[in-house]
């Protein structure tokens, strides 16, 4: 019975929030196609931004992918696919694929699985509210390489790291390896991710729980649910929208890390936190094989938007089951 | 009416005249532009002597900070066709520059003349000279001579196995015996391979670079006795995770006996720890070979081949007086780089007196600067590698088996 009510309460939040136009309205209040086209003008900017920041770009990074461009002439060769016959040929060129799978994934998960109850207690009216939001949004704020740098002296395997110190003076644990053990290392960039990316996301969501209505809530303790049953019942449907964006926005940013691996732990110990990214990023500015390194990115590209795409569609299709 | 406009049009000019003199005050001058790879403070007394000396010339300083981002820098305005005029050439950017045709011929101008043949053959190719490389730097090891000491050492190992057994009793006592950071190409090895190359009379990279041999029958005996102070437990693993600045602490704090080190620390260390007294020795010799210094030319400044002849005669001047006492002076006193013209002897911290003879006799070897191509991707390779090596993963052997197969691929 519970949730039954619940349900309706859902879809009377959902069909209330929602400001989606007819189309039938739309067209007989919007003067014509005249009037559809204006508004399709407003639009221009973002297609010529998209066309000379991406598409342009694009284009130019799959010419110089077929070429020997070396970055300080525009003297380039072409010599068809052979860049892209050395990435599948030399295992180092794809040495950072693994790691950037894991942290893509890895943070995708762990921050979702954070940030949405952190988003759900900040939610909640508290003294010190704000003070406590804007401590968990702090680390959103310095760039990633400047926390990257700082976190690799709080994980210096050393006895006289910051943690490692902490560690033994409070608990007598010995100095642990935290960024010269492969596993440690992939662990710690993971979670230094995870502590950056963790409050930005949980105000995100907090933006979308606001956008609930509160009466929807009443319902449910009136009939009886109790607080789990109104997280899973209630909130965790209604923030799919929120999902839905705020895992896009993990996945996409993950897969691109580059600047707190690189900071952190230089892509070490091996290759064991090396990045595609970073591979691009020393392919072509370090060694000046900005071929090989367009290929790198135009292969990257692909894969990032197979995910990306991949992922819009399970999340949209979860976003139809619930809401 | 008429008389207004004219009276009007008098004072305009005559105020855009008076403007333009005071927008500009040097005009006539020839403009050279500059990329400098030494920071603005440091610089700008070296261009304020320059510009007292020659006052037709006025050089437009831009900077941008080593490494990184000032190859990508100079790259970025190589490619666009806004190179300035005097720039940089170093280990990282050298092969394209030459490539390219991007620099000039400086070889038989009397500055040339001045530089240890060390530093102009480092940015020569074929005889040519292309870059003038005023200083160099070189890095061995540093020891804390209280803590060797305690252990019975007033002066340092001179083979790599009596440093193994000093280690041990530095382990013995207590004392953390060796750090040194492998986030580069280890200055052990660059050591080691230097004193080998020397006795070849520098042809080791020659014949590998021409396939007549390999870096796995060079490289691999050196791997192995630099991987035994991993496999002996004299030496922490952990040391991959590590970075120069984080085992600069731990020497500066008492915590470890020896570290790899330059001259770039002596300052820091001055000012971190007044009281510890320290010392550089050069790296011990394996295999019969000698004690050797890491270590290469500082970048040279190169011409840019695409500016018109003017700007090259101007930037020519500006290279004389880099070159000149005046100018080395006023660089050293700047820097504190050991510099290598004929006319000037730079003051030498006391405790970095051993290595500074290798700077002056040009007994210094960087495998990053001696290879003859493909020098980032093989400097990434092996230090990847070589942390793998010390971690267990792979044998020394792998290591120089991969970086040749990086030679191959390349």
């Amino acid at each position: 019975m519970a949730l039954l009510t619940m349900d309706a309460a859902k879809k009377s939040a959902t069909s209330g929030t929602s400001n989606k136009p007819r189309r039938g309205l739309a067209r007989s209040t919007s003067g014509g196609w005249k009037q559809v086209a204006g508004n399709q003008a407003f639009l221009i900017p973002a297609i010529v931004v998209f066309i000379f920041l991406f598409v342009i770009p694009l284009c130019q990074t799959f010419y110089w992918s077929l070429t020997d461009f070396t970055g300080y002439s525009t003297d380039a060769n072409f010599i068809g696919l052979s860049n892209y016959k050395i990435i599948m040929t030399d295992p180092s060129m794809l040495a950072g694929l693994g790691f950037t799978l894991l942290f893509g994934v890895g943070t995708t998960l762990l921050v979702t699985l954070l940030a949405i109850p952190l988003a759900v207690q900040l939610n909640k009216v508290f003294f010190g509210r704000n003070l406590v939001r804007s401590l968990w949004f702090f680390p959103a704020i310095p760039s990633m390489a400047i926390l990257g740098l700082v976190w690799r002296y709080i994980l210096s395997p050393l006895e006289s790291g910051v943690l490692n110190s902490t560690l033994h003076d409070l608990f007598g644990i010995n100095a642990l390896p935290w960024l010269s053990d492969n596993t440690l290392a992939r662990l710690s960039v993971i979670m230094v991710g995870v502590w950056g990316a963790t409050g930005w996301h949980a105000v995100l969501y907090t933006a979308y729980l606001q956008s609930i209505p509160g009466d929807i809530y009443e319902v449910a303790r009136v009939d009886g649910a109790n607080a789990r049953q109104q997280f899973f019942g209630l909130t965790l449907p209604l923030l799919t929208p929120a999902i839905v964006v705020s895992t896009f926005l993990l996945m996409t940013g993950g897969l691109k890390v580059f600047d707190l691996p690189y900071t952190l732990t230089n892509g070490g110990p091996g290759f064991a936190t090396y990045t595609l990214t970073q591979s691009i990023v020393v392919s072509g500015v370090s060694q000046g094989r900005y071929g090989l390194a367009s290929a790198l990115a135009v292969l990257f590209t692909i894969a990032v938007a197979l995910l990306a795409f991949g992922q819009l569609a399970l999340t949209k299709m979860i976003e139809r089951k619930f809401v | 009416m008429k008389k207004t406009v004219l009276k009007l049009g008098a004072a305009v000019l005559a105020a855009s005249l008076a403007l333009a003199g005071c927008a500009d005050p040097d005009s006539g001058k020839t403009k050279v532009t500059f990329l400098s790879w030494t920071g603005e403070e440091q610089m700008k007394p070296i261009l304020e002597a320059f510009h007292a000396a020659n006052e037709d010339i006025k050089i437009e300083a831009s900077y941008s900070p080593p490494v990184a981002e000032y190859i990508q820098t100079l790259q970025t305005r190589v490619l666009s066709g806004t190179a300035p005029d005097v720039f940089v050439i170093a280990a990282e950017n050298k092969t394209n520059l030459l490539d390219g045709g991007h620099v000039i011929d400086l070889s038989g101008e009397p500055y040339i003349s001045k530089v240890e043949s060390f530093n102009t053959e480092t940015y020569g190719r074929d005889g040519k000279a292309y870059g003038l490389s005023v200083s160099s730097w070189a890095a061995g090891y540093m020891y804390n001579e209280d803590l060797l000491k305690q252990v019975g050492y007033d002066t340092f190992p001179t083979t790599w196995d009596d440093f193994l057994v000093m280690s041990k009793k530095l382990q013995d006592a207590g004392i953390k015996p060796f750090l040194e950071s492998v986030d580069q190409m280890p200055t052990t090895l660059s050591a080691w391979i230097g004193a080998k190359t020397n006795t070849m009379d520098g042809k080791l990279d020659d014949k590998i670079f021409s396939g007549e041999t390999t870096f796995a029958a060079e490289w691999t005996p050196y791997l192995e006795q630099y991987n035994r102070i991993y496999t002996e437990g004299l030496v922490s693993k952990d040391v991959v995770g590590l970075d120069g600045d984080m085992i600069r602490d731990e020497f500066a704090n008492g915590r470890v006996a020896v570290m790899n080190a330059g001259p770039w620390v002596i300052n820091a260390l001055r000012e971190s720890s007044p009281d510890l007294k320290f010392k550089f020795a050069l790296v011990p010799g394996v295999d019969g070979g000698e004690p050797f210094a890491a270590g290469a030319a500082s970048p040279g400044y190169a011409i840019n081949s695409k500016s018109d002849e003017t700007k090259q005669a101007a930037a020519k001047k500006f290279l004389e007086f880099l070159a000149s006492k005046e100018g080395v002076q006023i660089f050293h006193e700047q820097t504190r780089d050991v510099t290598v013209t004929d006319d000037f002897e730079p003051e030498v911290d006391p405790a970095f007196e051993p290595l500074a003879s290798s700077i002056r006799n040009g007994q210094l070897y960087l495998p990053m600067i001696a290879w003859q191509r493909s020098e980032d991707i093989l400097n990434v390779e092996a230090v990847a590698q070589i942390q793998r090596m010390i971690q267990g993963e792979i044998t020394p052997a792998e290591v120089a088996k991969a970086m040749d197969t990086k030679l191959a691929g390349s």
